[in-house]
């Protein structure tokens, strides 16, 4: 005999507050696929990845397949398919930022929070540090995206003080 | 008044087309292949191959011929040094990450990535020192298999399901270099129509479980065929390998199926290589009589003795005479099993077997049809109806029941049952028939079909009749007078043509490969 | 939140005399500053008469493309039997440039007003504009100030929408941009149709840079005239043009200076020149997308359209970085090659294989494993790579290559014989 946790069960993202938050968003687009992009934006603040089936979620609410939304979810790298730190980083380290140490401050991101390797989550489930291109901000090297706070001009030597404030 | 043809000139060849016609089209008319992948013309274009890419004098760059229109006066060359280094230049990078598979792909000898490699690309590699990108391969249903390494991306599997099927099964997941063709963990590749993507894909990619290593391409006799899946009347081609039919493909139709097949059909092969066969002319032998009474078996002879058996049994016979017939037997065979019952008293009927319809909905007018036979429209045409039941009711008091290839049959008669058919049942439960004459099936023979749209289409001989069976036409043919058998499948059309109604104005050389509709649309058809 | 620095004195300061002004983001601040003066002017002339000012100003795509604006504004249909829709281009993702986000932070009304006159003059009623993802605080800036626009009723009966990007620098290709926005894979779109025919959702529309909508207002207050006339060089490059320096100078930042001026000054005076020491090796000055400039063509160069070209390079977004003798070329061009093959969005053959291809040429070349035939498949490949896709990304990617190998062909000569070795990672 089988038995049904509750928390077995699937929670739907879209309840609530957040259903009504898409009602509106999507009121802004002549075709409900149109707030594709903000859904998986709702649903990645919601639950701070996005997985397969919360994909089948969007897609049973937009009326698109789950193989349509994955297709869209996996080509833009701001969404996440697996969970990740409590803080996640990005680092720039495109050519502009690479000219001005944006790799030390990358490795002091590595060092510092214990992450270890690009991509991976600290052993405490706090930090996880990705290299990324271009964040646009090229004159204030090294620009860093610690969750949605964007910080300018990172150097390595500040990169300590940041890991603590966030930690 | 007619719209004004665009004049365009494609390597020194003049063509003359409407206007909108895409380059890659006209070109065909100047006998010109445009080398491509992602294009089709059943899919909506995508531009993304870049192999088509042709020199348009007065065009800055090159231009992708795929979705390119004419305009008059164009001058285009395809094989200008330019042209030709850009499709190098795509060649030479499908091929560094593709696996030198070819001895293990399914795909060699009919890939479209060898064929134009070998055509124009680098005799050798520059790619040598990296290793290539690598994922395992994927079930994604039923019967397809994707194998990522070999992809292309082409994209024509994604748009195929998203625009012609209309369920949007496959993505292009990830981006640049790590891109491939994605299906969701909760999706399988199980629409009805999934199994074309096999035959869209350019190279050995996707591919079909039920072809998996089974036969190589050169070996394949290709034939002309139409699928007996159901009352579509698909234009198919058998692939035959050792008088095997190993592959059913879809034969492009732009007035039946365009480019596809279902899978129904597509699967619906194997019955014709049945080993089971009845291979020689059968009469009952003495100690048996008709209708019922278990007997002394039957005894192999040659044709001759078991015509004349059925002859005179059909000579001998007076009143009710009952056909209970296959709707897949050709029209020929339908019409001539008819005429020669001409002088009794005649019910004709078929079994049915119904299905569930499955459209594909990006193409009008095409479907898998709920009957699931080739020639329903060509049966009641000729005369037969579905009433199956009150056939079998007149059969009892019947002095001849004539079986046409239907081994369910259980004729209870006091008359004598002649027995036409590709396989025997496992009993004669209603009692052994005087005669059993052995068919070839759709695959050893040559005839018609007549589509649900009352479209008569041909079909051509694929692979030998086993042992002595004969095309059904010729045995039915023989049952009638000496004077009226057919001498060959278009005689026995055109004779079916003089003598039935619905086929007037018909002759076999108007068939071709593509078929004809008939005059009038036939009643029975329900509009698209 | 970095503050800007003040205006040089050689700056010709239009697009950025409010930047570091913290009052000026308000819709009051703005107001009391002389915004939406522009908006009212424009909204009492014809859609068509709001084009030809454009047309006649000189103005072009500040984006990289350089378009004529009033031009691309005219393709649009004149009668209107359908929606037509502005879509504001805010992704800003080309390396080295970082123009419209300083606008979006500092004057956000500036780019709504601009973008209602341009919503006006190609008669839209929905303008979209899409703000890359990375952009958290312009974000929130901009939705603060639509918010107060809305509430005071600023932008008439335009909608305007505020779309958030994911992650793609693709997506600041104007029809990769708009099946973005209609929630698709970022993918540039085969043309024709052009979007003024067929655009988003399948309308007509017009795709603008964040930086040509917001000198829009200043062409309507102060004139198509004035605006031509602020010209240092050539006459086909009119106006004032931001350009984000970056990299091996002194006072990186966002400068803003009449078109035609020396990219020398540029770096020297206005930026302050190289660090203690240095001495400048080479430039890109319109984002990585375009060629490298060496020492000797940076002398020489004048910051317009034309003037770019002479020096065989382009004025692209005006992303200006820069090379001090320190910089490895041969290890930037490889990062810069990492970025496009990261980007690409795999439509195209040439771009999708070879991208990676020519950063794994590079990769290795670093490693000190290149071969002589290195160079030459490089510069193949980048031919291949050149003018024959649906975007321009691959000729993106190409760029940099074959300037870097023309220019700085001693550097590649240290690793691929072994006189440079490859650094410890």
């Amino acid at each position: 005999m089988t038995s049904h946790h509750p928390a077995d069960e699937y929670q739907p993202v879209f309840a609530g507050a957040t259903a009504e938050r898409l009602r509106e968003i999507g009121g802004r687009y002549p075709t409900k696929q149109a707030a594709l992009l903000p859904a998986l934006w709702l649903v990645q603040q919601a639950r701070g990845w996005i997985s397969d089936r919360n994909m089948t979620e969007v897609a049973e609410v937009l009326g698109l397949t789950p193989a349509y939304v994955k297709g869209v979810v996996t080509f833009y790298t701001m969404y996440h398919q697996h969970p990740v730190g409590r803080n996640f980083v990005q680092v720039c380290t495109t050519s502009p930022c690479n000219l001005c140490g944006a790799e030390d401050v990358l490795r002091a991101f590595l060092r510092h929070s214990g992450a270890g390797d690009p991509g991976a989550t600290s052993p405490d489930g706090g930090w996880t540090i990705v290299e990324v291109e271009c964040l646009g901000a090229c004159g204030f090297a090294t620009p860093v995206l610690v969750n949605d706070d964007f910080i300018e001009s990172v150097t390595a030597e500040k990169v300590p003080d940041l890991v603590r404030r966030y930690a | 008044m007619p719209e004004p043809q665009v004049n365009l000139t494609i390597d020194g060849v003049p063509v003359n087309v409407p206007p909108d016609t895409l380059l890659i089209e006209a070109a065909k008319r100047a006998g010109v292949l445009v080398p491509h992948y992602c294009y089709h013309p059943g899919l909506p274009v995508a531009g993304v191959c870049r192999m088509c890419l042709v020199e348009v004098e007065k065009a800055p760059k090159l231009q992708i011929a795929c979705a390119t229109p004419v305009t008059e006066g164009m001058v285009v060359r395809t094989q200008s040094a330019s042209a030709r280094d850009a499709r190098r230049g795509v060649l030479e990078l499908l091929l560094i990450n593709h696996p030198l598979d070819c001895p293990i792909c399914d795909q060699a000898g009919e890939c479209e990535l060898q064929d134009f490699v070998f055509q124009e690309g680098r005799p050798g590699t520059r790619y040598a020192e990296f290793a290539k990108r690598f994922n395992p391969v994927e079930d994604f249903g039923p019967d397809v298999l994707y194998v990522p390494n070999r992809c292309i991306l082409c994209t024509r599997c994604v748009r195929f399901m998203e625009d012609v099927a209309q369920e949007p099964v496959l993505n292009v997941s990830e981006r640049g270099d790590r891109a491939y063709i994605g299906i969701h963990a909760e999706g399988r590749l199980d629409h009805p129509w999934a199994g074309n993507v096999v035959d869209l894909c350019p190279v050995g990619s996707l591919i079909s479980k039920d072809f998996l290593h089974k036969a190589r391409a050169w070996e394949l006799d290709k034939t002309a065929s139409i699928c007996t899946g159901c009352s579509q009347g698909c234009n198919v081609t058998l692939d035959v390998r050792d008088n095997v039919v190993v592959r059913v493909r879809p034969r492009p139709n732009l007035d039946v199926n365009r480019y596809f097949i279902c899978d129904h059909g597509r699967a619906h092969y194997r019955w014709l290589n049945r080993g089971d066969r009845l291979e020689a002319p059968l009469v009952r032998q003495p100690g048996g009589g008709g209708g019922g009474g278990g007997g002394g078996g039957h005894r192999a002879v040659d044709w001759d003795e078991a015509l004349e058996r059925a002859r005179g049994i059909l000579r001998g016979a007076a009143g009710r005479a009952v056909a209970l017939v296959s709707p897949g037997a050709s029209t020929e065979a339908l019409f001539l099993a008819r005429r020669a019952l001409a002088r009794f008293d005649w019910t004709g009927a078929f079994q049915l077997v119904i299905g569930d319809e499955a459209p594909l909905p990006g193409v009008p007018n095409l479907a898998l049809r709920p009957e699931r036979a080739s020639n329903v429209t060509g049966a009641e045409l000729v005369g037969y109806t579905r009433d199956y039941g009150a056939a079998l009711e007149a059969a009892a008091g019947a002095a001849v029941v004539l079986v046409l290839d239907d081994p369910s049959a259980v004729v209870r008669t006091a008359g004598e049952v002649i027995y036409v058919g590709t396989v025997a049942p496992p009993t004669w439960e209603g009692g052994e028939p005087a005669v059993v004459l052995p068919i070839a099936n759709v695959a050893e023979e040559e005839g018609t079909f007549v589509n649900r749209d009352g479209r008569v289409q041909r079909y051509l001989q694929a692979k030998p009749a086993p042992g002595m069976a004969r095309p059904a036409w010729w045995v039915l043919g023989e049952l009638g007078e000496s004077g009226e058998r057919p001498t060959s499948a278009a005689d026995a059309f055109d004779r079916l043509a003089a003598a039935v109604e619905a086929f007037d104005g018909l002759s076999h050389a108007d068939l071709g490969l593509l078929g004809r509709p008939l005059a009038r649309r036939p009643a029975a058809a329900v509009p698209a | 939140m970095g503050v800007p620095h003040p205006p040089h004195a050689r700056e010709t300061v239009v697009l950025s005399q409010y930047f570091g002004d913290a009052e000026a983001r308000t819709y009051k601040g703005w107001v009391k500053r002389g915004g939406y003066e522009a908006l009212r002017k424009a909204l009492a002339l014809s859609p068509t008469a709001v084009t030809e000012e454009v047309k006649a100003s000189g103005l072009r795509g500040r984006g990289g493309a350089g378009f004529p604006t009033g031009l691309k504004w005219s393709f649009m249909p004149k009668e209107k039997q359908k929606p037509h829709y502005l879509c504001v281009n805010a992704d800003e993702s080309e390396p080295g440039t970082f123009k419209d986000r300083e606008i979006m932070r500092w004057t956000p009304h500036a780019l709504l007003e601009g973008t209602a006159i341009a919503a006006h003059a190609i008669q839209a009623e929905v303008a979209y504009i899409y703000i890359r993802g990375e952009f958290t605080e312009p974000l929130a800036i901009m939705e603060r100030a639509l918010a107060e626009a809305e509430a005071a009723n600023a932008l008439g009966r335009l909608k305007v929408v505020l779309h958030r990007g994911a992650g793609a620098y693709i997506c600041g290709e104007e029809t990769a941009l708009m099946n973005s926005i209609e929630g698709k894979r970022g993918n540039p779109r085969i043309r024709p149709p052009f979007p003024a025919a067929v655009g988003l959702f399948g309308m007509p529309t017009t795709i603008n840079n964040v930086e040509t909508l917001t000198a829009v207002p200043h062409i309507i207050t102060r004139g198509a005239a004035w605006y031509k006339s602020l010209c240092l060089s050539n006459p086909k490059s009119t106006g004032t043009k931001l350009f984000s320096v970056c990299g091996h100078v002194q006072r990186p930042g966002t400068y803003e200076v009449t078109m035609g001026f020396p990219l020398k000054d540029l770096l020297s005076e206005l930026c302050g020149g190289m660090h203690p020491g240095r001495t400048l090796k080479a430039a890109i000055p319109g984002g990585s997308s375009v060629p490298i400039l060496n020492r000797d063509e940076v002398e020489r160069c004048l910051l317009d359209y034309e003037g770019c070209v002479e020096v065989g390079t382009m004025l692209g977004s005006g992303g200006v970085i820069v090379f001090d003798d320190s910089a490895d070329m041969v290890y930037q061009i490889m990062r810069l090659a990492r970025f496009y093959a990261h980007e690409s969005c795999a439509q195209c053959t040439q771009c999708r294989e070879g991208t990676a291809w020519t950063t794994k040429i590079l990769e290795r070349i670093l490693a000190g494993q290149g071969k002589p035939s290195d160079l030459d498949l490089l510069l193949d490949l980048a031919d291949n790579m050149t003018g024959k896709t649906i975007c321009v990304l691959s000729d993106s990617c190409a760029a940099p290559v074959v300037s870097g190998i023309k220019k700085f062909r001693d550097e590649f000569d240290a690793y691929l014989t072994g006189k440079k070795r490859p650094e410890a990672a």
